[in-house]
């Protein structure tokens, strides 16, 4: 279980991450969705040590988390938003320095490297250097990285960003899986979508604080569950959202123009909340 | 162990850049052999200036191929490449990385220092270096190894490093008892000097290879300034909050 309390990060006179709590329970997928500076990245650099806090403190199944607490930290895997990997090493050399890092023997970390990588379809390429990738490779890369180490939590920063319609949906199969057999994941995603297909719950973040904490069907729900959408003046769609079908289709015959029904989409929560809550001042 | 894990990774870039690494330690070294001890002929202590210029040589051959083998490595994975992000996750203690980067340093320092000595080899110097020697070189090499570290984690870029070497390394490198004796600077400034790591690093190699005995003292201040260094830079990789 993840714990967060009061979780604060200042940066001079800059509040990054403002009174953050937040519960995340074992085998649970949490998504941390917010506007570009809502905070995300930095709770996930606290979550991993790579910054400490200002306040608050990090607790991992109850102990709390300090950057000399390794027995902690072995429970943790990181996915971060940039290529964190040495540019000059191969493949293979990526994958048996973080195993080595994690204290794993040698002969586990080519077993789990070969099968990683095959899973991937990276093998072939296990003798190029990190520099030679590309960035949809690297990405998986440090999917593979951090799976070595066979973590209780994941935490995970944009883990899809640059990746293709095919890899992302592979992506996301294995991540349901992983999070099946009881792994604790935590993601923050620009993709809605994946959000929505993978999240048991998600929190919506902005200039630091938490605004809320839902399921993803919570949160459409209290938007509406149904979207009729028609064309604004000036060439934009303008959205109208409704608790009930009937509703929304009584709307939508007092339309004259062309409108269209759909369910709403995550995204669509995203979109009004950014545009009316969460828009930076 | 993760100090083993961190000598690896050290292991593994060195096996890779061999010719590089190589030819960078000899280049400066040798032209500074050939100009000042061999085109310009002169004595030193009534001796060839050859036999004082070698140990300075060495001496500061190690430092520099310890202090630029962490410093700026460690500062492009920190700031360019984020791979530091990979260890400061791990739970590999970081005391040990710490103590990874001072010793995989400290054995590149060695490295650059005993290429030079074995190009000296055929010259006919009389000067002696043994396993007293060795050590200071291998001391030597872990005090600017640790510099390093403490530099590539006070770095804000990538030009801060570069910046260091030519407002510390260098000066370090002409001034502290390589190329004249610190007895020749006047007052306070040689004696200030006189304390710093090179100086007695150059002390201690010279007395040594002089066959002159050398004083323990020598060895005790490079072992404190090692101490201080690998404090501080405990400090920041425990410690600082944005590193």
């Amino acid at each position: 279980m993840i714990e967060t309390r009061n979780l604060t990060k200042t940066f001079d006179d800059f509040t990054a991450v403002d009174s953050l709590n937040l519960t995340i329970e074992t085998g649970e997928f949490f998504g941390l969705l917010g506007p570009n500076g809502a905070g995300k990245t930095t709770t996930i650099s606290l979550l991993s040590t790579l910054l400490l806090p200002t306040k608050g403190e990090i607790l991992i199944d109850g102990q709390t988390l300090k950057r000399n607490r390794p027995d902690l930290k072995r429970k943790i895997s990181v996915i971060t938003q940039e290529y964190s990997m040495r540019q000059d090493m191969t493949m293979d050399e990526i994958m048996e320095y973080q195993g080595r890092l994690y204290f794993m023997p040698r002969k586990e970390i080519r077993k789990r490297t070969e099968e990683l990588l095959e899973f991937c379809d990276l093998l072939k390429f296990r003798k190029r250097t990190v520099r030679k990738l590309s960035g949809g490779m690297k990405r998986k890369l440090m999917v593979c990285r951090a799976l070595l180490t066979d973590p209780e939590i994941l935490l995970l920063d944009e883990p899809t960003a640059g990746m293709d319609a095919l890899s992302r949906r592979q992506m996301w199969n294995l991540l349901r899986k992983l999070n099946g057999k009881n792994l604790t994941i935590l993601l923050t995603t620009h993709y809605m979508e994946e959000a929505q297909n993978l999240c048991n719950r998600v929190a919506l973040m902005d200039h630091g604080k938490l605004e809320e904490i839902n399921t993803p069907t919570g949160l459409i729900e209290s938007l509406g569950a149904y979207t009729v959408d028609e064309p604004g003046a000036d060439g934009s769609t303008v959205s109208h959202y409704f608790h009930s079908r009937q509703e929304a289709i009584a709307f939508l015959s007092s339309l004259t123009g062309q409108a269209s029904l759909r369910e709403t989409t995550l995204e669509d929560v995203f979109v009004e909340r950014a545009g009316r809550h969460l828009m930076p001042s | 162990m993760g100090i083993i894990t961190i000598l690896w990774e050290k292991w593994v870039e060195f096996r890779r850049d061999f010719y590089k690494i190589t030819l960078a330690a000899m280049i400066a070294p040798l032209m500074y052999l050939v100009v000042f001890g061999m085109g310009i002929q002169t004595t030193s202590h009534g001796q060839p200036y050859l036999n004082f210029l070698i140990p300075g040589v060495v001496s500061l051959t190690t430092m520099n191929g310890s202090f630029n083998a962490i410093a700026q490595n460690l500062n492009v994975q920190r700031l360019y490449e984020k791979a530091f992000d990979q260890v400061m996750i791990s739970p590999t203690p970081l005391w040990q990385f710490i103590a990874g980067q001072i010793i995989g340093g400290s054995l590149r320092g060695f490295y650059a220092g005993g290429v030079i000595l074995i190009l000296t080899l055929p010259i006919d110097t009389g000067l002696i270096f043994n396993g007293w020697s060795f050590l200071v070189m291998f001391l030597n090499g872990a005090v600017f190894s640790a510099i390093g570290v403490v530099v590539s984690f006070l770095a804000k870029n990538h030009a801060d490093v570069p910046r260091f070497s030519n407002y510390i390394i260098m000066p370090m490198a002409y001034l502290c008892n390589t190329f004249f004796s610190t007895e020749k600077l006047p007052g306070f400034i040689g004696k200030f000097v006189s304390a710093l790591p090179l100086s007695q690093t150059s002390h201690l190699i010279r007395s040594i290879s002089a066959g002159e005995g050398f004083a323990f003292s020598g060895i005790v201040i490079l072992l404190a300034y090692l101490l201080v260094f690998t404090a501080i830079a405990s400090w920041f990789i425990y410690k600082k909050k944005n590193l």
